[in-house]
């Protein structure tokens, strides 16, 4: 696929044709990227391949890097291996049926499969079967609404920003995130097995919170 | 109309995360369909998760994975990615339930059976949700319901009608968000029955002798 777009391409005109060429050199299959984190924008690329031209040298790609990722997100909220391993597949098997419904300038690539996994494991693990609807109905209402959003668009800012805001939390602040996120542990529960009260809990999510969020803003 | 009450940010990160109880989860989707503010804040949320996920240690995906995703891949029909076309949302309808509301208690307000419960108060509960208790409460105008407080999180949003407590006022599509530690005595407005939908995930304390005579018939 990449050669019939490359000829298109060289009737543009070879001036063209060198600069423009260059993104498919990164199609070749290419091993992974262990020291560098490649970013939003490369993510954008792969997904933008797998999207219009259905290329899976992009989709293993991506694969390559969140299937892992995915995989130990859904272990840590007690998913056992098994069904982990099955929900991670179709987690990236929902990546390449709904590739033209993701949006760059609405979501990075990580925020998307984030909340992918997220819905599987509400609707499968914790089997809430109306849930999945409900979101997608609210992201609907936000696709109408982009263009006037006061959110930021998801590519402006520097997500590096908001992994040091996370990295930086206080101890306290920085457990209670990831009790809330990666162990999906409700406020009360928390509130329970740290034995603090349960407005401290919520005021301090509600802290950390607006911290990282100010980390988002601040990268305007 | 714009909602004027919003969710509490920990309420949010708890429902980006997937970790509100089934019962506040539902009051919370609710809110949201209706708050373009509060979908904003959710959004940073999700971008949060999506960012825990990319920091998650990662192994080498497996070699088995790897292949099984491709003979999935095999076996998706030919052709580009589905983009599903977006519904237009129905014009506001004041008597059309939110969309998170429906699985539990049908689509019209006007056609809700409530039941009696206490003198101007009337209820319906949902069966089945699992985490928390979710009701929907419909109360006589100028009312004074017995003090309160809850154990855990309450979540109330208002669909028609008012109500005063000492938090201020509350209108259609706000939403109250309370902790264990709050005590109040909401009061309806005159003129229309105040009706809301509260969810809770642990009972409701009620101060006062009438609050105990009250406590056997709301069934907590």
């Amino acid at each position: 696929m990449g050669s019939v777009a490359g000829g298109k391409l060289r009737m543009m005109g070879p001036d063209h044709s060198a600069a423009e060429v260059t993104p498919f050199r990164a199609m070749r299959p290419v091993p992974a990227v262990n020291n560098v984190t490649p970013d939003a924008r490369y993510w954008s690329t792969q997904m933008a391949a797998v999207s219009t031209q259905r290329d899976r040298a992009s989709f293993m790609r991506i694969f390559d890097h969140f299937a892992p990722r995915l995989q130990r997100y859904l272990r840590n909220l007690g998913v056992p291996e098994s069904i982990a391993d099955e929900l991670v597949q179709e987690a990236l098997l929902t990546l390449w049926r709904k590739a033209a419904m993701f949006d760059p300038a609405r979501a990075s690539l990580a925020t998307w499969l984030y909340r992918v996994a997220r819905n599987l494991y509400i609707d499968h693990v914790r089997r809430e079967p109306h849930w999945s609807p409900i979101q997608e109905g609210l992201d609907q209402l936000d696709q109408l609404e982009s263009g006037r959003l006061d959110s930021q668009p998801e590519s402006s800012f520097d997500q590096d920003l908001l992994k040091q805001a996370i990295d930086q939390l206080p101890p306290v602040q920085a457990k209670l995130v990831r009790m809330c996120y990666l162990e999906s542990k409700s406020h009360s529960e928390i509130a329970r097995e740290l034995d603090m009260p349960l407005g401290s809990v919520k005021s301090s999510l509600r802290r950390s919170f607006a911290k990282l969020q100010g980390s988002m803003r601040g990268a305007r | 109309m714009k909602p004027n009450r919003h969710l509490d940010d920990a309420t949010l990160v708890g429902y980006s995360a997937g970790a509100l109880p089934a019962a506040l989860a539902v009051v919370a989707a609710a809110h949201l369909e209706r708050c373009a503010e509060c979908r904003a804040h959710l959004r940073d949320a999700d971008r949060i998760g999506g960012a825990l996920l990319q920091q998650q240690r990662a192994d080498a995906p497996a070699e088995d994975a790897r292949l099984a995703i491709l003979a999935r891949l095999d076996a998706e029909p030919e052709g580009g990615p589905a983009v599903l076309p977006i519904e237009a949302v129905d014009a506001h309808d004041p008597d059309r339930l939110p969309r998170a509301l429906q699985p539990w208690f049908g689509q019209s307000l006007r056609a809700l059976r409530w039941k009696r419960v206490a003198p101007g108060v009337q209820r319906i509960r949902a069966s089945g949700i699992g985490g928390g208790d979710l009701m929907l409460l419909r109360i006589a105008p100028g009312n004074k319901l017995p003090l309160h407080s809850h154990g855990g999180s309450e979540l109330t949003m208002i669909l028609d009608g008012a109500y005063d407590d000492l938090l201020g006022h509350f209108g259609p599509g706000d939403v109250a968000d309370l902790d264990g530690e709050t005590l109040h005595q909401p009061v309806t407005s005159p003129g229309v029955p105040c009706i809301c939908v509260a969810a809770t995930d642990a009972p409701l304390k009620f101060s006062g002798w009438l609050a105990r005579t009250l406590q056997p018939l709301f069934g907590f």
